[in-house]
Order: C-alpha cells, then sequence, then structure tokens
C-alpha cells in the first residue's frame, strides 16, 4: 500500500532525513518511533505530499507521489499534530467543512459525520463550538476531520500529545476498530506503549534514519538483548557478591542490588532464585525487566527514547 | 474554493469583534470626520466636499486596517494548522490564497457599501442619482485595497507582524494619499507623492462622483478606475508569488 525509497530531505544545512526506505502492506498499521526531532514528521509530511523530498520515492495506493500527487490525497487521511480547528464553528461545521474539500456528496457527508461523532462518543456535543470542548474532544474532533472521505491510507501525527487518559483510549479503540476494518495506518509516537499496543511493525527512528525496524519480536531476537533479573537483598556482602559470579557471571552489581542478564528468563529465572538462596543471601524484592522497545531503542542508540 | 470562502464568511459573521471592527467602527470615524468638516464651510458646496472627502477618506482607511486584518487570519490558519492540513486534501494550494482574496473583496465591498448607505441615510450624500459610478468605485477600491492585504500576509510571519506592518503602513499611506487632511490642504510635494497611495485614486474617484458630478464615460474617472485595477492586480500577483515563496514553507 505504501512504498518508500530512500527518502532524502535536507532543510538549509539540517539534514532531516538520510536515505529513509520501507514498505508497509495493505491494512497494517506501522508504527514510526523516535524521539523529538528524530524525523518522523518530516517523513510523515512528505507522505501527505505537503512538503517535497530532494531524493527518493514514495507511492500511495499504487499512485506516485510525484505523478499524481492529486490522486494520492484522495486516498490518504492525515491526523496533524497541531489541533486544526476552527474553534468559533462547531463540531458539525468543522467536519462539514473538511469533509466538503473531498467532494462528497452532502447527504453522505451528513450520513457519514454522524456515524463518525457516534464512533468518537461527540454525538451529544456536536453542535456546540469546539472551543468550549476539552483537548481530549478536540483531538478527537481532529481525527474524525480526516476519516470523513474513508481513506484507504491514515497518517497519524502524534495523535494523543496532551491529553486525557479517558480520550487517549479512545483515540486507542478507535485505532484499533480501523485497523480490524482493514484501513493501513501510519502512526508516529515516542510513546513506546503505544507502539507496542497498537502496531503490527514498527521503524525505529533517529537522526533521520530508521536504526531498525520489523515486529516487537523481531525486534527483540535481532538486537540479542538480554532480559534483566532486578534483585535487591537485605545483606549482599562482597564476600557473598564473589561467591555467586562464580555461579552466574553476566550480572552488575548496584549497591544493595544485583542485575542479572538473561537471554531467556523464564528457564532461568529460578536457576538465579536458586543460587541467591544457596548463597544464603536474603530476597527483599523482584523486579523482572522485560524488553520492550524503550529498551530496544536504549540498545541500538545509547540514549533514552524521552527526555527525562 | 466556494468552500473556502463560505467557511470565511461563517467565521467572520460569527465574530463579533471583527463585525464591530469591520462595520461599527468605521461608522464612528465617518460621523465624527462628517461633523467636523462639514461644519469647517459654509457654503453648500464646502459642506458636501467636506462631507464627501470624511465619507471617502475615512472609508478607504478603515478598509485598508480590515483587509490587512483577514489577511493576518491567512497566517492564523497557518500558526494554527489549518493550512498544513488544506495542502493535505485535494484542494490546489493557489485556491487557498484565491479563496482568502474572494472573501477580503466581499468584506471589502460589503464595508465600503454600508458606510456609504449611511452617509446617504445621515447626512443625505446624493448615492442614488450616481449608483453605477458608485458600484464601480466600490468595486474597484475594493479590489485594490484587498490586494493589500493578502500582499502584507504574504511577507510577515506572524499576525502579530501583519499587525504591526499595518498599522504603520496604512497610517501613512492615509496621511499621505489624503484620508486624515484633504489633500489640498497640502504641500505640492505631498500632493504628488500621493498618488502612490491606494487612498488617493480612490478617494478622487469619490471626488469625482459626488464633487465634480463627471459621468461614468468621463476619462479622468475612467482613468482612476484603471489605476484601481492595475494597483489590485499588482498587488494580487505579487501576493501570489510571496504566498508560493513564503506561506507554503511549511515545515
Amino acid at each position: 500500500m505504501i512504498n518508500v525509497s530512500n527518502l532524502r530531505k535536507t532543510f538549509d544545512t539540517i539534514e532531516a532525513l538520510k536515505s529513509i526506505s520501507f514498505n508497509i502492506p495493505q491494512g497494517e498499521c506501522y508504527g514510526l518511533l523516535g524521539p523529538n526531532g528524530a524525523g518522523k514528521t518530516t517523513t510523515i509530511s512528505i507522505m501527505s505530499t505537503i512538503v517535497t523530498p530532494n531524493e527518493g520515492e514514495v507511492s500511495i495506493a499504487g499512485y506516485d507521489l510525484k505523478k499524481n500527487p492529486l490522486d494520492c490525497k484522495k486516498n490518504i487521511g492525515v491526523v496533524t499534530q497541531e489541533l486544526a480547528l476552527y474553534n468559533e464553528l462547531s463540531a458539525y461545521g468543522n467536519l462539514l467543512f473538511w469533509g466538503s474539500l473531498y467532494d462528497i456528496p452532502k447527504p453522505n457527508l451528513i450520513r457519514r459525520i454522524d456515524e463518525i461523532v457516534n464512533l468518537l462518543g461527540l454525538a451529544d456535543r456536536k453542535n456546540d463550538k469546539v472551543k468550549s470542548y476539552s483537548g481530549g474532544m478536540k483531538r478527537r474532533i481532529n481525527i474524525a476531520s480526516a476519516l470523513l472521505h474513508r481513506p484507504k491510507v491514515l497518517f497519524m501525527d502524534e495523535p494523543t500529545v496532551g491529553i486525557d487518559p479517558q480520550s487517549r483510549n479512545l483515540i486507542f479503540e478507535v485505532v484499533e476498530q480501523l485497523h480490524k476494518e482493514g484501513m493501513t495506518i501510519v502512526y508516529t509516537t515516542h510513546y513506546m506503549e503505544e507502539a507496542e499496543r497498537l502496531c503490527d511493525r514498527v521503524g525505529i527512528i533517529d537522526n533521520g534514519e530508521i536504526i531498525a525496524q520489523g515486529t516487537l519480536d523481531e525486534l527483540r531476537t535481532s538486537g540479542s538483548m538480554k532480559e534483566t533479573v532486578v534483585i535487591s537483598f537485605t545483606n549482599l556482602s562482597d564476600e557473598r557478591f564473589t561467591i555467586i559470579t562464580n555461579e552466574w557471571n553476566d550480572l552488575q552489581r548496584f549497591d544493595d542490588t544485583l542485575h542479572f542478564y538473561s537471554m531467556n528468563i523464564q528457564s532461568d529465572l529460578s536457576k538465579i532464585i536458586l543460587t541467591c538462596n544457596e548463597v544464603g543471601l536474603d530476597i527483599k524484592h523482584i523486579d523482572i525487566r522485560k524488553i520492550n522497545l524503550e529498551t530496544i531503542f536504549l540498545s541500538l542508540t545509547g540514549r533514552q527514547l524521552r527526555d527525562k | 474554493m466556494i468552500t473556502l470562502v463560505k467557511k470565511d464568511l461563517t467565521l467572520f459573521f460569527s465574530n463579533k469583534q471583527d463585525m464591530l471592527l469591520t462595520f461599527a467602527l468605521p461608522i464612528i470615524f465617518i460621523t465624527l470626520f462628517a461633523s467636523v468638516f462639514g461644519k469647517m464651510n459654509n457654503s453648500e458646496e464646502g459642506k458636501v466636499v467636506g462631507l464627501v472627502h470624511s465619507v471617502a477618506g475615512t472609508a478607504v482607511m478603515m478598509l485598508l486596517f480590515s483587509v490587512a486584518g483577514i489577511g493576518g487570519s491567512l497566517l492564523d490558519e497557518k500558526q494554527e494548522g489549518m493550512l498544513k492540513k488544506l495542502l493535505c486534501s485535494p484542494v490546489p494550494p493557489n485556491h487557498i490564497l484565491f479563496g482568502k482574496m474572494i472573501f477580503a473583496n466581499i468584506i471589502s465591498i460589503v464595508q465600503l457599501v454600508i458606510m456609504f448607505v449611511y452617509a446617504w441615510l445621515m447626512f443625505g450624500l446624493d448615492i442614488l442619482h450616481h449608483l453605477p459610478s458608485l458600484v464601480l468605485m466600490i468595486v474597484t477600491i475594493a479590489f485594490a485595497c484587498s490586494g493589500f492585504g493578502v500582499v502584507l500576509a504574504s511577507f510577515a510571519k506572524t499576525r502579530e507582524q501583519v499587525q504591526g506592518f499595518s498599522t504603520i503602513i496604512v497610517l501613512v499611506m492615509s496621511a499621505i494619499g489624503g484620508s486624515m487632511i484633504p489633500l489640498v490642504a497640502m504641500p505640492e510635494i505631498m500632493q504628488k507623492i500621493a498618488v502612490f497611495t491606494v487612498n488617493y485614486w480612490g478617494i478622487q474617484g469619490v471626488y469625482d462622483i459626488f464633487w465634480k458630478l463627471v459621468p461614468l464615460t468621463n476619462i479622468t474617472f475612467l482613468s482612476r478606475v484603471l489605476v484601481l485595477i492595475g494597483i489590485g492586480t499588482l498587488l494580487n500577483v505579487l501576493a501570489l508569488l510571496m504566498f508560493k515563496k513564503n506561506i507554503l514553507k511549511i515545515v
């Protein structure tokens, strides 16, 4: 459904994208995960036809972006990071306006608006001015405005920024529903929980490059990454630490806490606990840190995904 | 494009502040200036000149302020992300600007019509006997001034910049062009500089209609119409070029 090859974009002296390539089959939810300034929005902006790349090819729904931008535009819906809504108009007025840009016959458009405001739980407030809405409600209307023309591909650029947990969950449910209905979705975020929950595949982007991509399982195995068992003790001494390192060499000490690293935590956990008991260590607390996108990103870049 | 114009008109007429600034404020100024200039002359002709000057001068000046605000709305849409979303839609980018131009023309025409009707009802300005000439003049002044608003927005980066620039430019143009003080009261050099302002051509056109009472076919009158059309065309073409260069640079 989407083919991106060797995409490059520079803004003055800044190289925003350095030869990015990926393919997204129909019906897939593809996550672009990366920190702020990594190149996610630039990639989405190019695919949305509003930024011209310096090099590279993009095709959407079989249409070449350079040769047939209008056909591409008709097949995409874009949920922008900004709340692109007219505050003085009602939700209905906003949706009527955005829908009219796609030449949808008015009776069909009105039916579609009703359908979407119901899906997004805003039917009761559709005639209120958008300025009276909460941030989460505005986000939902912003999403609704991108769905009116039933696009084949939906680009969502950080659609949950600055909203309450209730609206966030509702947006997740809507994305999951659209995914189930077979819509192809490109979802950018710097929240790994969102990518883990919603996306079939993830492309990790950093400094304008896709540094890894695949399903979460593929990313876990490709990096030979280890899971961690973090155990804190009440009686960890230097002597006991020396004994335990003879039994288990892939570990690190942080004061009264030991980090045990393992490729297969399920089989190794009982062995670790048994060793600790044999050495006479009293366990205070156990924490298992599984591999997730955050740890994958950390291992790939040496940096946290979000600034702490 | 019609959808874009309809949206702008709906937003405009639902905003009380915009309505007040565009329609009520000019009426207050016309009332003030007409009272002052009308009493400065005792002769019947002098009173007419005073009234015509008040109406024409105020109308063009206030119109320039209004269209600057309309141009500024284009930058609001850029800052708030609407322009980005519009560019993702199948609407051709130029239509976004053309829509804004049509909207600015409509508001300008409505504003001028209201001012002249007010002058007719309150001060007896004889608009009914000069209707064809007045309609032509209103349309051409609106065209020339609306181009000013859009071109200003095309050069500025934010609405605040538009407000700052427009206040200075409109006040200077109005002072030089005869909106504030009648040109006859100005030194000769100032009268020569005045031809570079849209105010001058608009005010002289209205003088022709109500004071000099020239017919629609009068060459001088038609030449002023042509100059106004020329100014409008130049500003709109410039706006289109700048729109592509500046405003469409989204990221």
